[in-house]
Order: structure tokens, then sequence, then C-alpha cells
């Protein structure tokens, strides 16, 4: 079967995008495959086409729920019928009907906390699975930004008889890469890694004495610059801030967070992407099953926890290929609170402490949650290494750990102290060489943002006046 | 400013005689005996419920507003005393809330129209794939249920649709603005909905202002479509369940059919081996939400005469106060004429 053929008339393309039909010929001829592709660069192709081959089910553990339901969304949207999220979404009837039914599926999701239940193993077990995808599989390493044990048991639950692996990410570093390996048990794993530069987006970066003076320079920017664009901070109340100030001066802003309404989300995505919204004041909740190509611009109301959340961040720009500007914004201190944000979720030694008292007073120690003493993420991490090792040991462990997330800071701070070429320094974080350097490259390197951006265009602010009669008129096709 | 004046009103309508928790519960609609019996005795029912998810932090925050702005006081004990400002202000909230029966399920209402409504905006424009603005399997579901029973194909269902929420809509006794909000959180091909953060712009009101004035407006809108389910033959098919018809709790409903097949108190407590107090709390809520339910089986006339002008005389419905006045009649009994709201 050839799979060109395929790609024409499953998927619409005539030709592949870097990296996948070498991904994909792996995965045919039996290997274990790790594939760093960018967000955006058809990381799901490398699956979805051999599952058209296979005519065996593909099983896809993805750690984000919403971006699991997404893809499924999407999917049935180009006419796949057989595919289904096994997540926690759904009742136990629900569940138990599709575990049932699972060998009708060409394409399996689940999530790693539904993988490990004795009655999906169960299952699975029996199913002649033609392929295991790990997405996003940075997540197995502790030292990757986005830890989540329940990836580590992925590699002892298939044992020896199993299908080929795909390991999947956007960006890894060559620590996290061996992690990946290892702890999936893989055999000599064909490697694809695309290059983490992305020549189109121009690294800006800006350094001020007081916090309040990056407000005063982002609405002086926004109201000056096209987007559109993304604002990412740290915290929910100032996604909320700071877009109300940008809503004041007639910009069309909108804050995006994870506490936010399911459906105000909804509406933001799609005002977002009809561009009927200019900009989006987010938390790194924003991005995720985003499809924009003409996004012009990022910038970093602070500086993010580590580099990896960094380049992902910026890489939301310019997926049409054309100029974007990621700009990176600093004030004196930023880094106290970038650290106490990334370590705030790792457990203390408290934690430990808590957790043995409950287990010495025989009570579960998932109480804890309930009393409000740890996060359920705190926790879940806490959990997994309490069962594999001692209280001290684990002590130990969180201790290296918070300075490693401290260290990724320091990471992030080289970006803003240096005098050296911002591209070269990203790139080699990665493990990598950087080749050539466009114009424009980087603030070090010297660059004009004038020749970049294009000066806002005053759009008439549209506020839809009709009677809502219309507006149901119009929404159905009435006329 | 509604959320002020909501507390205010229920406040007043506790007559200070319980703490500054209750109104919370009760918009929580808190599935308890008291918070249950309190809706019948202090009249509360358009509020129940009507914020299910409502989080302590942002209520107690509004308290303390309303305590620094001195509109009441609370004691050690968390019971208040409303101030002569709080009563002087005007405390009518002109928005038809039907919490009582709805409960929070208007939302499953509106999740249910919305996505039907995505659905036949996309047919209408030919458009045949999207991407469901309702995430919740069991929404899709239902609603894909429905379009295939009402051979959506075929027909026109779009016109119909949209007669009937014209005219429904049209109907309901609340002002236009509140109908625009409802209609602005629909979506539809290539026209997005608003966020309550664009909504609170466009209508100059706090973002939870809006969000009482859409429950509400789906409340009286839903009323119509429920009473007259044959002239919204659609409509009332979206809203099915919406509506609580005999709104009891699962265990009181389970004693209030052993009830009925003849058990006593006695005999339904041990057969469900729950305590007696909690069959009583059943008693009392089954007594409330049922006008037809006889209560002197447990209580004679002459007794809830005596109750009734207790209630009068010493001007409360403080169960203590009243249990003391009549140490004959047990807490049950005297609760049970409470929650029946009779009157002198
Ligand atoms: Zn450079």
């Amino acid at each position: 079967m050839e799979i060109e053929k395929i790609l024409k008339e499953r998927f619409g393309f005539s030709t592949f995008r870097p990296g996948q039909k070498e991904v994909i010929e792996q995965v045919m001829g039996g290997n274990d495959v790790i594939a760093l592709l960018p967000t955006g660069m058809g990381k799901s192709l490398c699956y979805q086409l051999p599952g058209y081959i296979f005519n065996q089910p593909v099983l896809i553990i993805s750690p984000l729920l919403s971006l699991m339901q997404d893809q499924v969304d999407q999917m049935k949207q180009f006419k796949e019928k057989r595919v289904v999220a096994l997540n926690s979404f759904m009742n136990p009837e629900q569940k138990k009907q599709t575990i049932y039914h699972l060998e009708q599926y060409r394409f399996i999701f689940i999530s790693p906390e539904m993988l490990i239940q004795p009655q999906v193993q169960q299952k699975l077990n029996t199913l002649p699975l033609a392929l295991i995808v790990v997405d996003e599989a940075h997540c197995i390493s502790q030292w990757g930004f986005d830890f989540r044990p329940d990836y580590l048991k992925i590699g002892e639950l298939f044992g020896n008889h199993r299908p080929p692996i795909l390991a999947l990410s956007a960006t890894a570093t060559s620590k996290v890469l061996k992690d990946i390996e290892v702890y999936l048990n893989m055999s000599q794993p064909y490697k694809y890694i695309h290059s983490v530069d992305r020549p189109n987006i121009h690294l800006a970066k800006y350094s001020f004495l007081e916090k309040e003076d990056k407000l005063d320079w982002i609405l002086r920017h926004v109201l000056e610059t096209e987007g559109p664009g993304i604002i990412y901070t740290q915290s929910r109340s100032k996604t909320e801030s700071i877009s109300e100030l940008l809503l004041q001066h007639g910009i069309a802003a909108a804050s995006y967070h994870g506490g936010k309404d399911q459906l105000d989300r909804q509406f933001i995505q799609q005002q977002y992407i009809d561009d009927s919204l200019d900009w989006i004041v987010a938390t790194n909740a924003f991005g995720m099953g985003v499809h924009k190509p003409n996004v012009r611009q990022i910038i970093h109301e602070t500086i993010p926890g580590n580099m990896a959340n960094y380049m992902q961040e910026i890489g939301r720009a310019g997926r049409d290929g054309k100029d974007a500007v990621a700009i990176l914004l600093y004030a004196e201190r930023d880094e106290e609170f970038a650290k106490f944000v990334g370590i705030d979720d790792l457990p203390n030694d408290h934690h430990i402490e808590l957790y043995e008292t409950y287990q010495l007073r025989q009570e579960p120690p998932n109480q804890m949650i309930q009393n409000g003493e740890i996060s359920e993420t705190s926790f879940r991490v806490l959990q997994y290494w309490m069962t594999q090792k001692s209280a001290n040991e684990v002590k130990e462990l969180f201790q290296t750990m918070k300075y490693e997330k401290m260290h990724e800071v320091d990471e992030v701070m080289k970006l803003v102290k240096t005098e050296c070429c911002m591209r070269e320094i990203l790139v080699q974080y990665f493990g990598q060489e950087l080749e050539t350097k466009p114009t424009n490259c980087c603030t070090s390197c010297g660059l004009t943002l004038e020749n970049l951006l294009l000066p806002r265009q005053q759009k008439d602010h549209v506020v839809e006046e009709t009677p809502w009669q219309k507006r149901v008129a119009k929404i159905l096709g009435i006329s | 400013m509604i959320f002020r004046q909501i507390l205010l009103q229920i406040f007043h309508k506790f007559k200070q005689e319980r703490t500054i928790s209750a109104p919370f519960h009760l918009l929580r609609g808190k599935r308890s005996g008291q918070t249950i019996q309190d809706v019948g005795i202090f009249q509360l029912h358009m509020y129940f419920g009507i914020l299910p998810k409502l989080s302590r932090k942002t209520y107690d925050e509004e308290i303390s507003k309303l305590i620094e702005e001195q509109y009441m006081t609370v004691s050690d004990e968390g019971y208040y005393i409303l101030t002569a400002k709080a009563k002087e202000m005007n405390q009518t909230v002109d928005l038809p809330f039907n919490g009582w029966q709805y409960r929070g399920n208007e939302h499953l209402f509106f999740a249910r129209l919305s996505l039907v409504i995505q659905s036949l905006s996309h047919k209408a424009y030919n458009q045949m794939s999207f991407l469901p603005i309702q995430k919740d399997p069991q929404v899709q579901e239902w609603v894909r249920k429905f379009l295939i029973s009402h051979h959506y194909q075929e027909r026109d269902l779009q016109q119909q649709l949209y007669e009937e929420i014209i005219v429904s809509l049209e109907q309901a006794p609340i002002e236009q603005h509140a109908k625009v909000i409802v209609m602005k959180r629909l979506t539809g091909y290539k026209i997005a909905g608003y966020t309550w953060q664009q909504l609170s712009i466009y209508e100059n009101k706090s973002e939870m202002d809006i969000q009482f004035i859409y429950i509400a407006c789906l409340h009286a809108w839903l009323n119509g479509i429920t009473d007259k389910e044959s002239q919204f033959p659609l409509l009332a098919a979206i809203a099915e369940q919406v509506r609580v018809a005999m709104p009891l709790s699962g265990s009181a409903y389970q004693t209030a059919q052993l009830f009925q097949q003849g058990y006593s108190i006695e005999q339904i407590s041990q057969y469900r081996k729950l305590k007696r107090s909690t069959i009583e709390d059943h008693i009392v809520e089954i007594a409330m939400n049922n006008p037809r339910f006889d209560i002197r089986s447990f209580i004679t006339e002459e007794e809830i005469h005596q109750v009734v002008n207790a209630v009068d005389d010493y001007n409360t419905r403080k169960l203590k106060i009243l249990h003391e006045v009549m140490p004959n009649l047990s807490y049950f009994q005297i609760r049970l004429v409470l929650a029946r709201g009779e009157t002198v």
C-alpha cells in the first residue's frame, strides 16, 4: 500500500511535512520511534496514517484531557467514526460500554490514569494493538516540566510482547530524551529530531526597573502595533487585570485561563480564530489545540518557568511561515516570582511527614486533598514516590527537584541577561546547533520591531446592536 | 449590585432567625433537611439553588462588604441583625427566578439548546462538520438522538425551532436586555458567542449580575415552555426533565414511597437502617413539597392551631422558643406545621 496515496485520499495532502515520512516508515517497519516535532507540524499524522494501513487498533496515551477530546472531535469531523477517548469525563456506564466494545475502534485515546486500571489492562491484553503512541512523552521525565508519575508505568505495563512504541513530543532536552528511551523500555529507537529553531520567529527582550513599567510598555505597544497576539502571564488575576486595561483602551482583547467558564473558553478561541479578537491575555493554559496560523506576536509579561515552556509558547506564533515576534519582558526580581511559582506545586517536607502520619493512623493519605492540605497534582507526585522510596529518600529527591526547577528559571534568565545571540542560547539548550541566523534575529544581534510588525489598524469596534430576534434568525440561516 | 439585593432580600425574609451562612446554603441549593424546610417556612422558593457553584470565598467577600457598609451586624454565634439602612433600602429584586423548580438544570437546557442550534446553523449553511461547542459527552449524545428522532436531515427543523423560540421568548415576562444576553450566549456557523466579560462591558454591569439576569431569563422562558408544551413541542423536548416535578431528594423520595405503602416512621427507619430523625427530616420535606400530604397522622388539628397561634403570639419561627412554649409537642411536630407555612 502506498503511503502517498493514503495521504492524498484520507488527508487531502499531496506531500509530507518534514519528518512525517521517515517516522511513518520506521513505525511501519515495526521499530520503536522517538519523534520530536514542533507543534503544528503534523504530529498526529504520524500515527493516524499508519492506523489506516494496519487495520488493527492504535492506542494513543495522552495526559491532556481537553486536548484529547479536541483531537477526537477533529477526527470525527474528518469522518472517522471509529475513534474514542477513554478518560475520566465518562460516567461509569459509558466507560463500561466503551471498554466492552473496545476492539471496534481504530483509534483509542486514553489517559494514563485510565490506562493503569485493571479492567482496562485486562481488555487491552486481549486486543491486537498495532501501535502504542505516547503523546507528550516528555511527561515521563521527572526532570521535565510536566512530570506525570503514571507515565513511568507505561513501560512496565506492556512487557516484552508489545507492538512498536511511537513517543511524540514537541520539546525535549537530551536528558529528557534519554529518560523517554529508558522508561519506555524502547529497543534502539529510531530518533527523528526536528530543529527547534523557528527562523521566522524573531526574538526580542526588554528590561525594566519596575513591574508597573512593563504594563505601560505593553499598553503602548499594543496600541501601536498590529496583532493578532498572545500575552502570557503567570497568574489568573493578572490575565483579568491586563485584559481589562486593554479593553478600556478599545482593544479587542480577552482573558483566558483554566478557571474560566467552559463555554467562554470556546467563544474566545472561536473569536480569536475568526479574527474578531486581536489579543488574548492568558496563562499557559491557552494555546493547546488552538490552530491559528497568523499569530504575529507573543509577549511574555514575565519570564516563564523554564525553556521548554518558553519554546512551546513562542512556537504558537507564525505558523503560516511569515514573520512573527516573541517579546520577553523582564523587571528586576521577576526570577524570584518565577521560582516561587515553579516550586509551589512540589510537595515539601511537611507534606511528606503528613503523608506518613496518615499512614500511621491507617487513614488513606489521599484524605490530604479533601482536607485541603495539598493540591491534587502535588499529591499525585508525592504518592508515586512514597510507594517507591523511603521518606528520607523522597525528601532528598524533592529537594533535588526543587533546585532543578530553580535552575530552570536561571536558564531562562540567561536569555534575559545575555549579550550573545538569544536564538543560539535557545537552540543550544535543546542540544542542537544553530546553522544560520535570519535577519532581525534577536535583540542581541540587532532587531527593529518596525521592520517586522505592521502599525495597528484602527478597526471599527463592532458592537452588535441588532435585536435578539435577528441574531437567532442569522444563526439559523432564516432570511 | 443584584447579588447584594438578593442577599439583603433573603436576610430580610429569614427574619434574623438564621445565621449568616443560611443564604449561602440556600443559594447553592443544599439538600439538607434544614435548608429545605427553610425554603417552605420563609417562602424562599425562588432563590433555592440558583448558584450551585457559588464559592464560600465569593460569598464571604460579599458579606464582608455588607458589614463594612453597615447594612448588618453579626454576632459571635453567627446571627445577624439588619440595620435601618438595610431595611430602608428597596429590597425587591425584579427578576423572575424559579430556583426551586429548576435547581441549576436550566444550564442543562441551555447546553442542549446551544448544541442543537449550532448543529442546525451549520446545516443551514451546508456545513456538515464542526467542533461541538458542548463538550459533555452526555449532552452530545442527547442532542444527536434529538436531531435524528426529529429527522433534521429531511425537514426544515430550523424554521420550526426559530418560530418556537421567537414566540415563547417574546412571551417571557422579563426585559429585552435579558433576552439579548441569553441569545448572545448562542453560537453558530461563523458566529461566535459572547463571553461573560464581553457582555459585562456591553451591558455595563458586573459579570455576576449578567449571570443572574441570564439565569432569571432562562427560568422565565422555561416556565412558559413547560406550561404550554403542546404549543412549543421542540423546546419542550429540549427542556425534558429540566423542571423538577416533585422536588425531593433521592433519599426522601424512597421514604415517601414507603410511607405511601403504609409503613410507619419506626418501620421505615428500621428497614432503611437510617436514624429516626433522618426519616422525620424526609417527612417534613415531603409535607413541604406536596400540599396534599396530610400531616394530621402526626399531629392533631387542635395542636396545629396551637402552633400557628404561638408563631403569631411570639412573632417567631425559632424552633427552640416554640418548643419551650409547647413542651407537649415534639420538634418534629412543630416543624411539620411550620413546613406547611400555615398562618392564622
Ligand atoms: Zn540572534
